[in-house]
């Protein structure tokens, strides 16, 4: 398939966002050769601020309801300690692995949305739990 | 802690932040809930000092914290980008799950990782996984 200069409007971004999380996961690594993982949180934090402040000055589409808010901070809660303990892994075992193992997460989230929110697994995603099972496994041992 | 029970505590507790993620983004949209996810972040950091060495960092450890964070928080931005542009769900989010690849590169060639042949497979059976696990179907 080739590629319409239209596709570049959405694909652009989409790439940019493969290239920048990809960079995250280096400089976690590179970061905490030197810094602890709480330290590297609090770092973290320091670097999300500007954005998040950026939205809010320039009042960019800022709509959410009380139940919008709550999860939100919920989820900055319990994504700034994962984020932490990202940062123990990464310290502690090579990028190349810990990487690509961490990016598993969304097996979790699959599972945990066909109890709580009574989703539908996909064949697509049994696949990719089967997958990432075998792979864990490889990487674990 | 291993590295390896660290992965799989913070697997779980992302996992957990998809899910809410999933249940947030009908009640704002996905630049409130940045600011929202931030302020918790913020709201998590008297727990963090409590074995802080910040004061004793290097400028240079300190720059490579916060551009850490900053790149995180650009991705997520690139990806509303290119959601509002009118990209498929179904379509960028697999694709933004390959990102561990550049992890993976930039591991290989600027760190000199090296790795098995076994943990190569682990690791591209990974990514593969990664992909496919973020397949969301169109009608769902």
């Amino acid at each position: 398939m080739r590629p319409n200069p239209g596709v570049w409007h959405w694909l652009g971004p989409a790439l940019m966002c493969v290239v920048w999380w990809g960079l995250f996961g280096f400089l976690a690594k590179v970061g905490t050769e030197n810094v602890n993982a709480s330290d590297m949180q609090v770092l973290f934090t320091a670097g999300a601020l500007p954005i998040a402040a950026y939205i809010v000055v320039r009042r960019l589409r800022m709509k959410s309801d009380r139940r919008g808010r709550v999860i939100g901070t919920a989820i900055g809660i319990i994504a700034g300690i994962g984020n932490a303990t990202y940062f123990a892994a990464m310290a502690r075992g090579k990028a190349s692995i810990v990487g690509p193992v961490t990016s598993l997460f969304p097996m979790v989230t699959v599972l945990l949305a066909t109890t709580m929110l009574k989703e539908r697994l996909n064949k697509v995603q049994i696949a990719g739990i089967v997958l990432a099972l075998v792979s864990a496994a490889m990487l674990a041992a | 802690m291993t590295w390896l029970l660290a992965s799989m505590i913070t697997v779980l507790l992302w996992g957990i932040v998809g899910l809410l993620q999933k249940m947030g983004s009908n009640h704002g949209t996905s630049n409130s809930l940045f600011v929202w996810t931030t302020a918790g972040y913020v709201l998590l950091l008297p727990f963090l000092f409590g074995d802080s060495h910040l004061l004793s960092l290097p400028a240079r450890s300190i720059g490579v914290g916060v551009v850490c964070g900053m790149t995180n928080g650009l991705g997520a931005w690139a990806l509303y980008t290119a959601l509002e542009r009118g990209a498929r769900a179904s379509v960028a989010v697999p694709l933004t799950a390959l990102n561990p690849l550049i992890t993976l590169i930039l591991a290989l060639i600027v760190l000199g990782e090296r790795l098995s042949a076994l943990q190569t497979t682990g690791v591209v059976l990974a990514l593969a996984a990664g992909v496919l696990l973020s397949y969301e179907s169109e009608a769902s």
